[in-house]
């Protein structure tokens, strides 16, 4: 409780107003809102494992960690847990790989203890899209490897949203602040939630949506993410959608940048293609590279227009290579 | 040898006037930092505390420093068109090197032990094949060159008996805008050379890692650790560490599942100090320790970590935002900050 005031006095700190805004208004509350979900999840999966039954709470849990996956950094960071939650891309089909030995093999694998030490590819959401939404028949019963799944998935959406709430809100907060080694000025914590930002944008461009295209000689439609449940486009738009909150939270002043999320959303919902079947055909693969190109446009427009208010920039040597 | 040797002693014979480190303050590392829009060369000490910072024309890669004499030299940027020879005492610029014709510097360059001989990295600028630029260090004149044994060589390490190992880094560049020209067929190697440029050994990765390119290196005695960077897909885990006993087979050393895709594919440094191994990512913000024989100790997260390099009281890395810190398998330990960005690469003096 002490803790929990603490941080509220620190969150009213206008001289972290960007960075109080956007843990007040963005991270906690999706946080909250993910281990809510989860839970939810967990506990339905408890009294029954009819994918039909599921697939409707597993949904609103991939949705509510849409609201929240862009960003890797603190609790989330740690024991592999961002790579537990959301295992993807897996192209060599190490997940169904290690799922297939859990639903063969000793029940004790599964128990909580256990199953938290398993193959990050195996565990959370895209485990249990492979079980809900199966390719082909089960080995054997999935009813057990869903539940402790779903378990496991509520343990670490508990333990990343406590990480914040009795920790790292702290932490980005007073950085600059003698005895903070995390964030040694206060200008690291907004360079931090900047970078937060634009990591996004490229991994939608690059991955969400460039994986799917791969070349037009060569489009891989196979490999778009969560097509089994039918998400990819979804996904897509979810993640747009969040992280145009995240910077409004980051600076209310945005009107470029608020104006290319508009267009890359509009764009992306105007597909109508839910798991980017299109880039199959040329006229498809161009309407899904011209979206990759706004979200592309996008990232530029917010890294000059809020980087500039903010005073950060992409990283000196992560930006250059060598 | 002999004729090196020679030309060493003829050298040391000839008398002429030398200033150490001493006089540029004993600094125990060297790096480039960018301040407000400002290059510099900086002389740091153990503590992280800066002895001087000495102005630079532009952004620089890496630097070598003289052995002996307070001198350091600066590379500029692939694909490099100068190097700087900068006499760390005065501040000023002693010679400015050019690669001949038809050659680009690639970054990285290393004193003989007595100093007599500067070695470089470089490619012809037409395809990439790499060659070792050669260049007796009272005037900084170019004495010759050797072939590096393979394409695209980065960085290079000189062991205590004279040999040379060399990263081929594989890659092709184009020599005008760095774009990469045969990712579908690199073949990145170390080669090992003798104190003549002989080619004694080479060793290559599994064909399923031939777009790891191997770029930088550390030495722990007569044992090579190469760090790479994968140009394959970014969703495969694959190792950036590896080590190397010339006359073995070069074996891989992952990290832990968990931490599997924390470099992003890519290991900008490394360094070798006291058993513990370390690499930065600066686009994953880590810092990878790892035990002598390659196993996985801790993963340090900062963002834009870079240099990294052993000191006399252990490693250090450098940062982007102006950080240095100790590395310990417990954690960074902040030993300074400075109000720039260190670049890519911190460099220690012997």
């Amino acid at each position: 409780m002490r803790k929990t005031l603490a941080l509220f006095a620190l969150l009213a700190t206008p001289a972290q107003a960007d960075v109080a805004d956007a843990l007040r208004d963005h991270i906690l509350p999706g946080y909250a809102a993910f281990a809510e979900a989860a839970g939810e999840l967990a506990q339905a999966a408890e009294t029954s494992c009819d994918p039909q039954v599921l697939r409707p709470a597993w949904n609103a849990a991939f949705d509510a960690w849409m609201g929240v996956s862009h960003l890797h950094l603190g609790p989330v960071e740690e024991d592999g847990r961002g790579l537990a939650i959301a295992f993807w891309p897996d192209p060599k089909g190490l997940g169904w790989k290690h799922q297939q030995a859990l639903m063969a093999g000793d029940p004790a694998a599964l128990e909580p203890a256990a199953f938290a030490d398993q193959s990050v590819a195996a565990r959370g959401l895209f485990g249990l899209e492979r079980l809900l939404y199966p390719a082909g028949d089960l080995p054997a019963d999935p009813c057990p490897l869903i539940r402790a799944t779903a378990a496991d998935l509520a343990r670490m959406a508990g333990e990343v949203q406590a990480g914040w709430q009795d920790g790292f809100a702290e932490v980005l907060l007073t950085a600059g602040e003698a005895g903070n080694t995390t964030y040694l000025t206060a200008e690291e914590a907004k360079q931090a939630l900047f970078t937060q930002l634009a990591t996004a944008l490229e991994f939608d461009a690059d991955q969400r949506l460039g994986r799917p295209l791969g070349t037009f000689d060569k489009p891989r439609p196979e490999r778009a993410e969560a097509a089994a449940s039918g998400r990819s486009l979804r996904n897509l738009v979810l993640s747009l959608q969040a992280l145009r909150d995240f910077a409004q939270t980051l600076s209310p002043d945005l009107p470029q940048s608020l104006a290319a999320f508009d267009r890359a959303i509009a764009r992306a919902e105007a597909l109508e293609d839910p798991v980017f079947a299109g880039v199959a055909d040329p006229s498809g693969h161009l309407k899904v590279e011209i979206l990759q190109q706004s979200i592309r446009s996008l990232r530029q427009a917010v890294i000059a227009e809020l980087g500039g208010q903010l005073g950060v920039s992409v990283g000196f040597n992560s930006a250059d290579g060598d | 040898m002999a004729t090196r040797r020679g030309f060493l002693a003829g050298m040391m014979a000839a008398g002429l006037p030398r200033i150490g480190w001493a006089a540029a303050g004993s600094p125990d590392f060297l790096a480039a930092a960018k301040a407000g829009e400002a290059y510099e060369l900086h002389g740091l000490t153990a503590a992280g505390d800066s002895l001087f910072a000495i102005p630079l024309p532009a952004r620089g890669h890496a630097a070598a420093a003289h052995p002996v004499r307070a001198e350091a030299v600066a590379f500029a940027r692939r694909p490099g068109t100068f190097a700087l020879v900068i006499d760390c005492v005065a501040g000023t610029v002693k010679a400015r090197l050019t690669p001949p014709e038809g050659r680009q510097f690639n970054g990285h360059g290393v004193f003989t032990a007595e100093g007599g001989l500067l070695m470089t990295s470089e490619v012809v600028a037409e395809g990439s094949l790499g060659r070792i630029g050669l260049w007796e260090t009272e005037t900084y004149t170019r004495i010759g060159e050797w072939d590096s044994g393979g394409i695209g060589p980065h960085d290079m390490k000189r062991l205590a008996d004279g040999r040379l190992v060399v990263a081929n880094g594989g890659i092709e560049t184009d020599p005008k805008d760095r774009s990469k020209l045969n990712i579908a067929t690199m073949r990145p190697n170390l080669t090992l050379l003798s104190p003549e440029g002989a080619v004694l050994e080479q060793a290559v990765l599994e064909e399923d890692l031939h777009t790891n390119s191997i770029r930088h290196l550390a030495l722990m005695g007569n044992r090579v650790a190469f760090a790479m960077q994968w140009e394959g897909d970014p969703a495969e885990p694959v190792p950036q560490l590896g080590l190397w006993q010339p006359g073995q087979a070069p074996w891989l050393c992952p990290p832990g599942e968990a931490e599997a895709f924390a470099m992003k594919g890519y290991a900008g440094s490394i360094a070798a100090a006291q058993g513990l191994v370390a690499l930065t990512s600066p686009p994953g913000g880590v810092l990878m320790v790892f035990d002598a024989a390659g196993a996985p100790l801790a993963v340090h997260r900062r963002a834009d970590l870079s240099g990294v390099a052993p000191g006399p009281e252990g490693l250090v890395a450098t940062d982007g935002q102006g950080g240095i810190w100790a590395v310990e398998p417990e954690g960074l330990r902040l030993l300074a900050r400075h109000n720039l960005s260190w670049d890519n690469h911190l460099v220690a003096l012997a």
